[in-house]
């Protein structure tokens, strides 16, 4: 898998761009989101990046300093930034932890910001990082707007 | 004719190292005294900054949490049998921490409290608490429910502080100087916060009068960069845009700004931009401070606590001051509150946040 610019160590972000970039790419080959679309992001993970984080925490514990980058990839906005960037998505970015099922937590606040007026269609992304088991995500495009 | 359903505000509670509770937050950031001073709750020698604005003798994130938010349905008038069915919006910190996983902690909350409504954890970084609040003023608006409660958290701890440090991000003269000449970066501040949004048409037996209404709300991206805003505003102006429209009001309605300004030179200069494409003209003549510069910068908690000093205050009739100020910054043309509060008659507030992502939020608080 391709490593992401900018991001190290973990692979958080590489899995969730790899699989919206999949997502992204059946709704709009390699164009950007037209501007009059509004596409928010959803992001949903119980674990967020968990690699970076234990990382951090070890270090930290140790009485040293930890890498810049790790601060700029500290929290799952940075990715879902890395996407909207590439893609045009000028919607709203909302990152939850999941408190039943994260499908059903995901597509309920997608519905929100898109009742709402806020966002035309969502990237709903679903992505949690075991700690010593693969990482497995998944991305789907809720809503649909002027798609070309 | 049915009267439009309005999200109001009826409890509000927060503990910052301004103090404990509603009166300690409206009373130091009128005071307008930093809150800063040297970490002491954990070892910050390998550090190039090593000061916070933290509350002393802090008890745990849930166990001030779940005060918070008893103190908050106190104010609200709610007692157990009005928290039932009552939803619990959440912002922390997502991912491994020393506590409890973020979705075990909102359940343990929500138990404590009895809330017994859905639950929702927002890890969306510093625009969790006002993406939260604009879901549930959403979520009452247009029928769903009648009553939410949202609570948010951060204090201070040596991981986020390691990293604020590594990426030079923390102010290395001790000092947040939003909007100033000068400004050298945000510093860290501990916010636990807790408000009661109800519906206007379910206004109970007993409940307590509102503090302020949550008029409009606006959500929006930048499309720009992971972590950088993009600097003509334009993802911020849009919120500010959404949030006017859905109160119906003319950016000059806007008497006052808490803006999100952390005293860092690009995202305050984009800050401003964003005002002058969201307001215009006026975006020079509202007053503006951000509270930031007292309280510090509370994270995932920063929208909750900015949006009960900003409600306060504008209830109150006087607006914050901005401390830590130098002088004027030409990227930063705006008529920023920088000597001794501003009294005011004003009905209308935004508050705003943004966060890594590009992620943008305004909050539009009425009173009167």
């Amino acid at each position: 898998m391709a490593g992401v610019p900018g991001f190290v160590h973990s692979d958080f972000a590489p899995v969730v761009v790899a699989v919206a970039e999949r997502c992204l790419r059946r709704g709009y080959g390699t164009q950007q989101v037209p501007p009059e679309v509004r596409t928010g992001i959803v992001l949903v993970s119980a674990s967020g990046d968990l690699a970076s984080a234990r990382h951090v925490r070890a270090t930290v514990e140790a009485g040293g300093r930890v890498g810049p980058l790790f601060f700029f990839q500290s929290v799952p906005n940075s990715v879902a930034g890395h996407i909207a960037a590439r893609w045009g998505l000028r919607g709203p970015v909302v990152c939850l932890s999941p408190t039943g099922d994260p499908y059903t937590d995901g597509v309920a606040e997608a519905d929100l910001l898109r009742d709402d007026g806020d966002a035309d269609e969502v990237l709903l992304i679903l992505i949690e990082q075991a700690p010593d088991g693969p990482t497995e995500a998944v991305a789907v495009l809720l809503g649909g707007g002027a798609r070309p | 004719m049915v009267e439009a359903r309005v999200a109001q505000l009826t409890g509000v509670y927060a503990v910052s190292a301004l103090g404990r509770g509603a009166d300690a937050q409206l009373a130091g950031v009128l005071a307008g005294v930093p809150a800063f001073g040297p970490v002491r709750r954990f070892d910050t020698a390998a550090r190039r900054v090593t000061v916070a604005a933290t509350v002393p003798e802090v008890g745990t994130l849930p166990d001030e949490l779940a005060a918070a938010i008893d103190e908050a349905c106190r104010a609200a008038g709610l007692d157990r049998e009005g928290r039932t069915g009552c939803a619990l919006l959440l912002a922390v910190h997502g991912g491994p921490a020393t506590g409890p996983a973020p979705a075990v902690l909102a359940g343990q909350l929500a138990a404590r409290c009895g809330l017994s409504g859905h639950t929702r954890v927002y890890t969306s970084a510093c625009v969790s608490a006002s993406t939260a609040v604009a879901d549930a003023a959403a979520q009452i608006t247009r029928g769903d429910v009648e009553r939410v409660v949202v609570a948010a958290g951060y204090l201070v701890e040596p991981d986020q502080f390691a990293l604020f440090d590594a990426g030079r991000a923390l102010a290395v003269d001790g000092a947040v100087r939003p909007f100033s000449a000068g400004r050298r970066g945000l510093l860290l501040g501990d916010g636990v916060a807790a408000v009661v949004l109800e519906s206007s048409s379910g206004r109970r037996r007993g409940g307590a009068d509102p503090v302020a209404t949550v008029a409009g709300w606006g959500r929006a991206g930048d499309a720009f960069h992971p972590c950088q805003p993009e600097p003509g505003g334009s993802g911020l102006a849009r919120a500010v845009g959404g949030a006017l429209r859905r109160a119906g009001l003319t950016p000059q309605a806007v008497g006052y700004v808490n803006a999100n300004a952390t005293g860092t030179a690009q995202s305050d200069a984009a800050e401003a931009a964003a005002l002058r494409r969201a307001l215009g003209g006026h975006a020079t003549e509202v007053p503006v401070s951000s509270t930031k510069s007292v309280h510090g910068h509370a994270l995932e908690a920063s929208g909750l606590l900015e949006l009960v000093v900003t409600a306060l205050a504008l209830r109150h009739g006087e607006l914050p001051v901005n401390a830590g100020w130098r002088g004027p910054d030409e990227a930063c043309p705006l008529n920023v509150i920088t000597t001794a509060p501003r009294r005011t008659t004003a009905t209308h507030a935004l508050t705003l946040n943004a966060a890594f992502g590009g992620a943008n939020t305004a909050l539009l608080v009425g009173v009167g």
